[in-house]
Order: C-alpha cells, then structure tokens, then sequence
C-alpha cells in the first residue's frame, strides 16, 4: 500500500495538471466553508430573501447543521477530482506507461489498486479539508449553543468522502473503457449534470402520453449518479420550516457500495482481460 | 539452470494466428537472437512473457516458476517503443521505474552514466531525440540489475553511430554474463552479439540452434591462380575440400573445420601453383536464415 501510493506519488507530483485540478477543487471547497455568510449578507443588501426570510439570520455554519449543509454544496465539486484520475488514467493508456508498469513488474492487480489509492486518497483529502474548513468557520459563525454537538452528524462527512470515492471509481471505469481524456471529461460532465437527471425526471414524471409503471422510478432513484445524490440530502428546506432527511439512510449506503463493488470489480475484469 | 522454457505458447487474433505452439527454452548466459521477418510474431512472443499480452493457450515459467509480477521485477525490458512520462526527467521516470521494481534509487546515477544521459538527466523525457529515448529505456531495464534482459528491436530508428553504441552496450552487458534476449530483423546485429538463436516465421518455429555452429557450416575460402584449370584439378585432390564451385574466375571451396588457409596454400605451392587471391569468409546468418527459409 506504500509503495504504491509512493508510485502514484512520483508520477503526480510533477505533472501540472494535477496540481492545477487540486488547486482549483480546494479553492471550492474553501469557498463552500467561507463564503456563504458573506454572500447571504450581500444579497440581503439587495433585497433578496428565501421564501421570507432574512438571509442573514440563517444560521448556516451553525453546528451541528453545518456538516450536511456544507457537504451537499460540496459535492457538485468532485468532478474536479474526477478530472485528476481520469487524467492520470488516460495518459497511463495513452503513454503506454501502464504497460511499462506491467512489464517492469507491477501487476495488474498492483495498477489498478495504486489508482485505488490515489482515489482515496483524493476522497480522504476532501474530505478532510471540508471537515478543518468547517470546524474553523463553525467556530467563527455558530451560536455558542452548538459547540457541544460538533461532532454530531459528522455522518455527512464520511458520506461525503464514499460518494467522492464512488463517483472517482466510476471515472475509473470510464476511462478504462473509453481512453479518451477529453471525451470521458466531457462525457462525465454532460451524464452527471444533464443526462442522468433528465432520465431520472423522465423516468420519476413521465409525460402523459407514456404509461411508465410505478417502479420505473425506483431505477430512476438508483441510476449511478443519483445514488450517490441520495446519500446526502438537500437539508434547505428546513431554513423554510418544511420536513428533510437529517440523516444518511443505511439503504442508500448499501446502494452505493453496490455500485462501488461494480465499478471495482468491472475494471478489473477488463484490465485483466485486456491486451495492453 | 533453465531461466525461461515455454510450453505450446499461442496466440490468436480473431482469424489471425500470431504464434502458433511455441516451445523453446532458454539457458542461463545466453544472448539469445529471436529472429523472424516483421510480423512474424517476435513482440507478441515477448508480450506474453512480459505479462502484457493474455495467451489464448500455453504456458511459460520464467526461472522455473509460474510467472508473477515479482519474477518481472528480475527482468529487465523493453518491448518497442520506450515509454515514459513525457513530462518528467530522466532522473524522475527512473525513480518510477526503481519504486516499482523495489530496489532503491542508489543505482539511478550510475545507469544515466552507463547509457549516457547523466548531463541530460534533469531535461523533461519529451525534449529527449530517439537514440536518448532508446538509451534511457535501456537504463531503466539495467536499473535493477536484472539477471535477464529482453531488448526487442533495441536499435529500431537509431543513427549508424546509435547502433554501435547500442551493439557495444549489448556486448559489455553480455560479458557480465546476463542473459539476454534480442529480438530483431537485423541478423547482421544477431550474427555480431548472439550466441544463440531461434527463426520465426508466421508465428512458427523454424529454427533454434547455435550462431556459432551455424556459421561454421558456412565458412567458405576463395582461392585464385592466373591458371584456373590447373588450380582446380590441383584443389580436387586436396582431402580437405568438401566442396568446389566456380564462380568470377575463382574457386570457391567448402573445406573441413580443420583446414586452414596455410594447409590449401602450402598444398598449392608443392603443386607448383602461384595463387593471386586467396581470402577466407566468415558465414553470415544471413544466408543461413535464407537457407532455413528456403528448406521450409
């Protein structure tokens, strides 16, 4: 395991790209843990509301709503770290390095849980940086009264980071099959922001004229990226006195580990069959 | 002790069989010539011992066992092209190359001094010509100095002066008593540094044998007088002539290992025949491989 992040360490470490991506991702993430207040307060001073309420005295950064509130936010960022393993996958094709790996004496066991590493390692460094974001800035912003549940509902960080970790295997995956840096980067955008939703709305309220049965849906709720959707929930509505999940269903992780262990699995099977 | 044996190794494409049944072995010491036109199925041979192409059937070991990542790490290899990251040194690619195979960057500088790339060795591997390429793959398969070597095509769009650098290199590293393995469609290259080799042709094996014993079937000694008629009735009755062909105004004669250009010479002087050409000529495995080819 050391060594093999120590491998994925010597690749990265001088490629720019990756450490553009890192930069850009963190700078969100530090956004997301910093900028809200200061954003709620400028719109406020416009004159903007939620549903009638002052911006300004959501608590946002309270504890212990802090964790699933900054979260959620968060995870529309992991395609930046998905960039990074699609990246470094696609050119390890493409450079033939993956081969030279093989042949030097990595098996392809070793390859493909070296990009295991690096995935967690990304999703285990979001994740950290979200949690050290949000402890300074719920110390800054939350009411005094929240200090002893800090800890609580930490579930939604490590939602988080198994989401990351899902979401970057199936760039894995992807990338594995198609081998494409640009198009699997352009793809994964366009299926996570506008292909699987627009299934899962077509599915969820088909137009009048399709009959869909009821469980057509169901597929719709455990499409890969609305899976991972479903670990962390928009906690919103609560600033609007209306009913949300504040938890993470055990369900919806089982769900997603399924998913994981596919993607895992379905990677292996192809490097493993596939002439390099 | 045997380093690699193979046993009814196949590969197939769809229709297309790239290596059909190979069996060969290969011992301890040798530089092992694998030659055979283009396509003729010598990288996919080396692909599968290399663990980057599946056989459709067949096995291998390589020191007598099943083949693992770790008995990769014993080798060194280049299968090709050489294959870096472009954006990295030679200096870094290298210390991939050493966490993969475990065994440590003490090495590093010695290799870039062996191959040559010492002063380029904080230069990006893009900025690097072909010959530089070619000699840093080299030191990467030499990095952890493995008991066996595999060079396919080692001097594959190098300059002349590349080739002898390479062929020099190959030499040294083969006195060290490494066992090589060179593919390549130069025989002249494998006549220079193989002791042994084996003929592919259409994914079959035409021939295994030595380089030197098939050479010394091919040694030849052209001899001349201004008397040609003379000159060959005189060589029929030397015993040590296998065989007399003419050819440009020259006797051209297969002789017995043992007889040497001063037995014909001396022969022909007690005859009373004044030669004005007499040269000895090595085989090539050129004409043997043209030999095996045509026996097929």
């Amino acid at each position: 395991m050391k060594r093999l992040l120590q491998i994925e360490w010597l690749k990265l470490k001088h490629y720019r790209p990756f450490w553009i991506l890192v930069g850009l991702y963190s700078v969100l993430i530090i956004l997301v843990v910093s900028s809200i207040h200061p954003l709620f307060a400028f719109l406020s001073s416009k004159g903007a509301n939620f549903q009638g309420i002052d911006l300004t005295i959501i608590p946002f950064y309270d504890f212990p709503d802090i964790w699933q509130n900054i979260s959620f936010l968060s995870k529309f960022f992991k395609v930046f770290l998905a960039f990074i393993v699609i990246i470094s996958v696609s050119t390890e094709i493409s450079n033939k390095t993956l081969r030279q790996g093989i042949i030097d004496g990595m098996s392809k066991k070793d390859w493909l849980s070296a990009k295991l590493v690096l995935i967690g390692s990304l999703s285990l460094g979001g994740g950290l940086l979200l949690f050290c974001g949000g402890l300074i800035t719920g110390f800054i912003h939350s009411h005094p009264d929240g200090y002893g549940l800090i800890l609580y509902n930490v579930q939604f960080l490590l939602a988080y980071v198994l989401e990351v970790f899902t979401y970057l295997s199936f760039a894995l995956l992807i990338t594995l099959i198609v081998r494409r840096t640009g198009l699997v980067m352009v793809g994964l955008l366009m299926y996570t922001f506008a292909f699987e939703p627009f299934i899962w709305v077509f599915l969820a309220h088909p137009p009048d004229n399709f009959n869909f049965p009821a469980w057509t849906a169901i597929i719709g709720d455990h499409l890969p990226v609305m899976s991972l959707n479903s670990l962390i929930r928009v906690p919103y509505q609560k600033y609007a006195l209306r009913e949300y999940q504040d938890y993470v269903a055990i369900k919806d992780v089982v769900v997603v580990i399924a998913w994981l262990v596919f993607y895992i699995g379905t990677s292996y099977w192809i490097l493993k069959r596939r002439d390099l | 002790m045997t380093v690699l044996s193979t046993q009814n190794l196949t590969k197939k494409y769809s229709r297309l069989t790239a290596l059909d049944q190979l069996n060969f072995e290969i011992e301890e010491g040798m530089v092992f010539g694998l030659l055979g036109p283009n396509g003729s199925g010598k990288t996919t041979t080396l692909g599968m011992l290399l663990g980057v192409l599946q056989p459709t059937s067949g096995t291998y070991q390589w020191f007598q066992k099943a083949p693992s990542a770790d008995s990769r790490k014993q080798i060194g290899a280049i299968l090709e092209t050489p294959c870096f990251y472009p954006y990295m040194t030679a200096l870094q690619n290298l210390k991939v190359v050493a966490a993969i195979k475990e065994c440590g960057t003490d090495n590093i500088d010695n290799t870039l001094k062996t191959v040559g790339l010492y002063e380029r060795r904080n230069d990006p591997f893009k900025t690097y010509s072909l010959g530089m390429k070619q000699r840093l793959a080299i030191g990467a398969a030499l990095l952890a100095n493995p008991p066996v070597l595999i060079l396919d095509e080692p001097t594959n769009g190098l300059d002349p002066q590349g080739i002898v650098e390479i062929r020099e290199l190959v030499i040294q590293i083969a006195r060290s008593g490494k066992t090589i393995i060179f593919a390549s469609h130069l025989l002249d290259e494998v006549q220079k540094v193989c002791t042994d080799f084996m003929v592919l042709r259409k994914g079959k094996k035409l021939f295994q044998g030595n380089v030197k014993a098939a050479l010394s079937d091919q040694r030849t000694v052209e001899v001349g007088a201004s008397d040609l008629e003379a000159l060959q009735r005189c060589l029929a009755d030397f015993s040590g002539v296998q065989k007399l062909e003419i050819k440009d105004q020259k006797c051209l004669l297969t002789v017995l290992p043992e007889i040497t250009t001063t037995h014909i010479s001396t022969h022909l002087f007690d005859n009373k025949i004044v030669l004005n050409h007499l040269v000895e000529k090595e085989g090539s495995l050129e004409k043997q491989f043209l030999k095996i080819l045509a026996e097929q």
